[in-house]
C-alpha cells in the first residue's frame, strides 16, 4: 500500500508530525514521544489500544485491569453459592442475573487487559499461583441470606462509587467498559437494597440477621478502598488511569450511605463513625490494615477456598476449551 | 492454507454448511459487535467478545449486548475483518475546506447591506419589535 | 376464559399438566444456573445462566398460572417451594445432575428438543396457557439452537469431547422419554382441546428429529417410549433430597416471613 506521507516530498517531516493529533505514534525518538504522550494524557485526551504506549503505561494500566477483572471473577464465588438457596423464585432469578452480569464484567475486563497483549489463560494462571490479586471483600465467607442483601447493596456501592471516578480513565477501551458496568451495576444495587429493606422491615429474626451481617461486613467495606494515599506518589492518579484517592472514595460512600443504613434502624459497629461538620468530612475508627494485608495476599477466611475451587473447575472444564479449539474432524 | 481445503472437503462430504470466509478452527479470535437501540437508530459500536468462530460469536453478542433487552439489531464482525484510518493527513487535512460545510457561509453582514440598499426588515422579525432604524417592517 | 367453564375432572387434569410443566422448567433451570461463575469459557457462562435463567422464568410464569388457576391461597412462590420431595412432578430425566459440561449440553438438547414437541402439542382449549406457551416458545427458539451449536462441536471434536458427550446421552437416552410423558388424564386434556394431540405422537415426532440430528453426527441413540404414568418414582432421589433441603433452607428458617 503506498503511504500518502510519501507523496508529498515538498513538506518537510517535522511539518507533517505537527498536523497528526497523535504526534507520540510518529517516529520520534523515544523522550519526544514520552512527552507528546505525557501531554496527550494530562490534557485529558484518551490512549487507544495501538498508540504508542511508555512501558510504565502500559503495565500500569494493565496491573490496574487485571486486578478489576479478576476481582470481577472472583466476586463470583460468595454470591453464587445462595442462588440454590434464594427464597423466593424473584430473587432467584435476580441473583443469578447478577451473578452473570458479574462474569460478563469480567468477560468485560479481561478483554481490555487481552487487547494490551496479556492472554487470557495467562491472567488465570496468575491469579491462581497468587501473582495478581483480587479485592479484599471476597476473601470473606457469606454466612447468610442477609449477607447477600448486603454484599449486593452495600459492597456493590464501595464499587460503583470507584468505578464512577473510572469513567473518565485516560485509557480509552477501559473508560467506555467502565460506562457500560456502571450501567449494570445500578440495577445490583437496587436488588440489594430491595433485599435489605424487606428483612429490616420483617421478622426480628430476619432484622437481627441482617443487622449481624451488617456488623460483619462493615470492616471489610472500610478496607476496601485502601489505605490513605500520597496524591503526588500515586502514578495511576498521574496518568489519569484513575481520578480520585482512596480517602475520597471512601469519604463518598460514606456520604451517601451511612443516612441510607442509619434511616433503616440499622446502627454500626463503630462507636467513633461520624460527620465532622466543620471539616465536611467523615471521622471514623482507623481501619484494620494489617487485616487488609493478610487478606489481600491471600490470607483471607476464604482465600485459599476459593481459588481451590477456581483450579479444580479450570481443570474439570479444560477438556471443553481443548475441544473448541480442535480441528473439527469427521464424525466416526 | 491446504487445511483449509481439507477442512472445506470434508463439510463438503459431511453436508455441513460451508463458510469458506470464515477464520481456519483453533483459534479464539476478537469480534467487534455494534448494536442498534431501538429502529432508525444508527449502529454504534458495543464493545467485543472472544469466540472460536462466527457462530459463537453471535451467539455471545447476543448475551453481551442483548440480554436485556437492550438492543434491536446486532452486527458482528471479525476484528481481523476490519479495516482501520486513522490517518490525519486523510482525514483531517490542513488546508481550508470550509466551502464544504455550512459554518463557512457567514452573510451577516451581506444580508444586512442588502435590507438597507432594498429598505427591507429581516423576514420573521417579531411584530412588537423594531429594527434599527425605527421602521415597523412587513412581516414576511 | 375462567377455569370454571372447564369441568372439574379437565380442571384437575389441566392443574396436573401446568405443574408437571413448571416442575421440569424449575428443576432444569436452578441445576443448570449452578453453572454461573464457573462455565468452561467465559462467554459461554453468560449463555448458560441467560438459559437457565429463562427456564426459571417460564417456571414462574407457570407457577403464576397455577396459582390463579388453584385458587387455594398459594402464590407461586409457595407452590415452588413449599412442598414435600414427594410431591415434585419433574421428569425422571431432570433427576440427574448437572454433571460435566458433556452431560450438560446432551440433557439441554434431549430436553429442549422433547420441551419443544411438548409445547408444539398444547392446543387452545384453555386460552391463558395457550397465550403463555407462545411467548415461552419463542424463547426456546434460543436454547434449540444454542443446543444445536454446542452437540455440532462437541461430537464433531472428536476425542475426548466426542467420548463424554456420547456416553452423556447414553447415560440419559433412557430417562430422556420422560418429559414426553403422557399426562394424567390425558383423554380429558385431548376432549377439551388443552392438548391439540396425544403425548405418544409427539414422542415419535421428537425421536424422528433426533434420528435425523444426531445420526449425521454418527451417533444412535436408542429412545423408547416410557410406560404407564411415567412421572411417579418410588421415593425421590437422594440427589433431589438433598437439593430440596438447600434450596428450601431459607425459606424454613423463618416460615411465613417476607423475603
Amino acid at each position: 500500500m503506498t503511504d500518502p506521507l510519501a507523496l508529498d516530498p515538498v513538506l518537510p517531516p517535522r511539518e507533517r508530525s505537527e498536523r497528526s493529533a497523535r504526534r507520540w505514534n510518529e517516529d520520534l525518538p523515544h523522550d519526544e514521544r514520552f512527552e507528546h504522550f505525557e501531554a496527550h494524557v494530562l490534557g485529558g485526551g484518551k490512549i487507544e489500544p495501538n498508540d504508542w504506549m511508555p512501558d510504565e503505561y502500559r503495565t500500569a494500566v494493565l496491573r490496574f485491569v487485571e486486578m478489576h477483572a479478576n476481582s470481577e471473577l472472583m466476586g463470583v464465588l460468595p454470591e453464587r453459592e445462595w442462588i440454590m438457596r434464594a427464597p423466593t423464585l424473584r430473587r432467584k432469578l435476580a441473583l443469578t442475573s447478577k451473578v452473570q452480569d458479574e462474569v460478563g464484567h469480567a468477560q468485560l475486563l479481561y478483554r481490555v487487559a487481552e487487547d494490551l497483549g496479556k492472554p487470557r489463560e495467562a491472567m488465570f494462571d496468575d491469579l491462581l499461583a497468587g501473582k495478581t490479586k483480587f479485592h479484599n471483600v471476597f476473601h470473606y465467607p457469606t454466612r447468610t441470606w442477609a449477607d447477600i442483601g448486603v454484599i449486593a447493596w452495600l459492597v456493590d456501592a464501595a464499587a460503583i462509587v470507584a468505578q464512577q471516578a473510572l469513567r473518565d480513565s485516560s485509557y480509552g477501551p477501559y473508560a467506555r467498559t467502565m460506562q457500560k458496568i456502571c450501567w449494570e451495576e445500578s440495577v445490583h444495587i437496587m436488588h440489594g437494597r430491595d433485599v435489605v429493606v424487606t428483612l429490616a422491615n420483617g421478622t426480628s429474626a430476619q432484622r437481627e440477621m441482617l443487622q449481624e451481617a451488617l456488623n460483619r461486613w462493615w470492616g471489610p467495606l472500610m478496607q476496601m478502598h485502601g489505605p490513605r494515599s500520597d496524591r503526588s506518589k500515586d502514578r495511576d492518579l498521574h496518568w489519569r488511569i484513575k481520578a480520585k484517592t482512596s480517602e475520597e472514595l471512601r469519604q463518598e460512600f460514606l456520604t451517601i450511605y451511612v443516612p441510607r443504613i442509619l434511616e433503616l434502624g440499622l446502627t454500626l459497629p463503630d462507636p467513633d463513625l461520624r460527620l465532622d461538620e466543620s471539616a465536611g468530612e467523615w471521622r471514623y475508627a482507623d481501619p484494620d490494615w494489617d487485616e487488609l494485608r493478610t487478606v489481600v495476599t491471600n490470607h483471607g477466611p476464604r482465600s485459599q477456598e476459593r481459588l481451590e475451587f477456581r483450579r479444580v473447575n479450570r481443570e474439570a472444564t479444560a477438556w471443553v476449551r481443548a475441544a473448541i479449539l480442535a480441528e473439527p474432524r469427521a464424525a466416526a | 492454507m491446504s487445511d483449509d481445503i481439507d477442512q472445506i472437503t470434508r463439510m463438503l462430504d459431511e453436508g455441513a454448511p460451508v463458510a469458506p470466509d470464515e477464520a481456519p478452527a483453533g483459534v479464539l479470535e476478537p469480534f467487534e459487535v455494534f448494536r442498534q437501540e431501538k429502529d432508525g437508530d444508527p449502529m454504534r459500536h458495543g464493545g467485543n467478545v472472544l469466540a472460536p468462530d462466527a457462530e459463537l460469536a453471535v451467539h455471545y453478542a447476543r448475551e453481551m449486548f442483548g440480554r436485556r433487552g437492550e438492543s434491536v439489531r446486532l452486527w458482528v464482525v471479525r476484528r481481523a475483518d476490519i479495516r482501520v484510518m486513522e490517518d490525519l493527513d486523510l482525514l483531517q487535512p490542513p488546508l481550508d475546506r470550509s466551502f464544504k460545510k455550512p459554518g463557512g457561509y457567514v452573510m451577516r453582514d451581506k444580508l444586512a447591506a442588502a435590507r438597507d440598499r432594498a429598505g427591507t426588515t429581516k423576514p420573521g422579525a417579531r411584530a412588537a419589535s423594531h429594527d434599527r432604524t425605527g421602521r415597523r417592517g412587513d412581516e414576511r | 376464559m375462567t377455569v370454571t367453564a372447564l369441568d372439574l375432572r379437565t380442571q384437575a387434569a389441566l392443574g396436573d399438566l401446568v405443574l408437571t410443566m413448571a416442575d421440569d422448567e424449575f428443576v432444569i433451570g436452578f441445576s443448570d444456573s449452578e453453572w454461573t461463575g464457573i462455565a468452561p469459557i467465559l462467554e459461554e457462562d453468560v449463555a448458560m445462566s441467560s438459559i437457565a435463567q429463562d427456564e426459571l422464568g417460564h417456571a414462574r410464569a407457570l407457577y403464576e398460572l397455577l396459582a390463579s388457576h388453584l385458587d387455594d391461597g398459594r402464590d407461586a412462590d409457595a407452590i415452588a417451594y413449599d412442598r414435600e420431595p414427594e410431591e415434585y412432578r419433574h421428569a425422571r430425566l431432570l433427576d440427574h445432575g448437572r454433571g460435566d459440561w458433556a452431560t450438560t449440553i446432551a440433557r439441554r438438547f434431549l430436553y429442549d428438543t422433547a420441551d419443544a414437541a411438548r409445547l408444539a402439542s398444547i392446543g387452545e382449549g384453555w386460552p391463558p396457557l395457550a397465550e403463555l406457551v407462545a411467548k415461552i416458545r419463542r424463547e426456546e427458539r434460543y436454547h434449540v439452537m444454542h443446543a444445536l451449536a454446542w452437540a455440532d462441536r462437541l461430537a464433531r471434536a472428536g476425542g475426548e469431547a466426542r467420548e463424554r458427550f456420547v456416553a452423556a446421552l447414553e447415560a440419559l437416552a433412557p430417562d430422556a422419554p420422560s418429559v414426553l410423558a403422557a399426562p394424567d388424564d390425558e383423554a380429558a386434556l385431548l376432549e377439551a382441546g388443552i392438548l391439540s394431540r396425544p403425548m405418544a405422537e409427539a414422542f415419535a415426532g421428537w425421536r424422528t428429529e433426533v434420528a435425523g440430528i444426531l445420526g449425521p453426527l454418527g451417533i444412535n441413540l436408542a429412545l423408547e417410549p416410557t410406560a404407564g404414568a411415567a412421572r411417579s418414582r418410588p421415593a425421590p432421589s437422594d440427589e433431589f433430597r438433598w437439593l430440596w433441603g438447600e434450596f428450601t433452607s431459607v425459606r424454613r428458617s423463618d416460615p411465613g416471613a417476607t423475603w
